[in-house]
């Protein structure tokens, strides 16, 4: 299941990220960057600044540079190796997927005697959770068959989301179309759960309660398969943004110590203490995010197979 | 004033009202959350559970608001 994730994830995340960027990505520094360097440089230039020229001269703009720390970038090479990866992301999320599978080798390896120990008891502890609190509980009994697949995506998610904390990464989550392919197979689950269980017609049926008066099923069939596309769609679209949002204010936060630098240096010494303690505070908020998204997703995938699986009659 | 000056006004303007729908949303539930936990403290994991639910549901109905924001700015 995880494998077939990456492959679908990897056959997406390629193709658009190439073309619109490479082409963007220019007239977007011509454009912003021009401005904000030009007042850069007439402020800092009587001060002798040294922070501003440092800060602003290779990038460009603020906005530029905030974007490229949350963007995907092609060609991209991880701690100056020689290899060129594709993009970005794509190499966090190879990472990520590493990490998953060293976890749970790790936890199978630590079981002595059918006890875990280290980093089985804590991997242990997780899955039993998503196993009884998520799965069983909102699927029902055939909630087992369906662990693994939400194993897979808590931990996928709380990897990604971790990983990309740690300084010169990328959270993969980020990209809209790993979310994407997250949804997808999520999307996926949900139609083996009601098709599996009542048959292609059957489940069709299913989505709109029996015994409703003709006129009504005008207006809930439409609706009923427009829901059947927005709740994927919110998967996407939620875990995508929380990961973007968390990024782009520890970013933002960091800069204002080179943004009010380029308007007076005192006041720029003066901002260091209080922009690392805000992006301090996002941080931790950030470990948080990771571990709520991760259930989060779970959560409502889980609910979403537990409601096809188990339509209301 | 140019069309795009008016599309990043209309975002920013935009995201300010989403946040203010969703955050009022999702502490109306916060609130009541605590008011069903403190009247019966046994059902706080259920009610936890319930309140997350929901919270994400508002959660995304806001987020949706706010890929409209940025599809203004990047347009």
């Amino acid at each position: 299941m995880m494998l077939g994730a990456f492959l679908l994830t990897l056959a997406l995340a390629q193709p658009p990220h190439q073309e619109p960027l490479a082409p963007a990505t220019p007239a977007v520094a011509e454009s912003s960057a021009t401005p904000v360097e030009a007042h850069k440089e007439g402020a800092a230039a009587p001060e002798g600044g040294h922070a501003a020229p440092a800060e602003g001269g290779e990038h460009g703009g603020a906005s530029e540079v905030l974007m490229h720390h949350v963007t995907d970038q092609p060609d991209y090479r991880p701690f100056g190796l020689p290899i060129a990866f594709p993009s970005k992301h794509l190499f966090f999320l190879l990472v990520a997927m590493g990490l998953v599978i060293l976890a749970a080798r790790l936890a199978i390896a630590s079981y002595k005697d059918g006890a875990p120990s280290g980093v089985g008891s804590v991997v242990e502890t997780l899955v039993v959770y998503v196993r009884d609190e998520i799965a069983i509980k909102n699927i029902g009994h055939e909630g087992a068959k369906y662990t693994p697949l939400l194993l897979s995506f808590f931990f996928f998610i709380l990897f990604a989301a971790l990983f990309g904390l740690v300084p010169f990464t990328a959270t993969a989550t980020g990209n809209l179309s790993v979310t994407m392919a997250l949804a997808a197979i999520s999307f996926a689950a949900q139609m083996h759960a009601g098709i599996s269980k009542y048959g292609v017609v059957g489940h069709f049926k299913n989505l709109v309660p029996h015994g409703l008066p003709a006129p009504l099923l005008i207006v809930m069939i439409p609706i009923e398969i427009m829901g059947m596309f927005t709740k994927p769609f919110a998967l996407m679209i939620r875990l995508f943004a929380n990961m973007l949002a968390g990024h782009m204010m520890i970013a933002a936060l960091l800069m204002l110590v080179p943004l009010t630098a380029a308007i007076s240096q005192t006041l720029g010494i003066f901002m260091i203490p209080i922009s690392l303690g805000m992006a301090l505070f996002i941080m931790f908020l950030e470990v948080l995010v990771a571990f709520i998204q991760a259930y989060v997703f779970t959560l409502f995938s889980a609910i979403f197979i537990g409601m096809y699986a188990h339509p209301a009659h | 004033m140019e069309p795009t000056g008016l599309a990043y006004l209309a975002a920013g303007i935009g995201s300010g009202l989403a946040i203010i729908g969703g955050g009022l949303g999702i502490g109306k539930l916060a609130a009541s959350a605590m008011e069903g936990i403190a009247r019966q403290p046994n059902a706080s994991g259920d009610i936890r559970g319930a309140m997350i639910v929901a919270a994400g549901l508002i959660e995304g109905a806001t987020l949706f608001a706010l890929v409209i924001m940025i599809l203004l700015v990047i347009k």
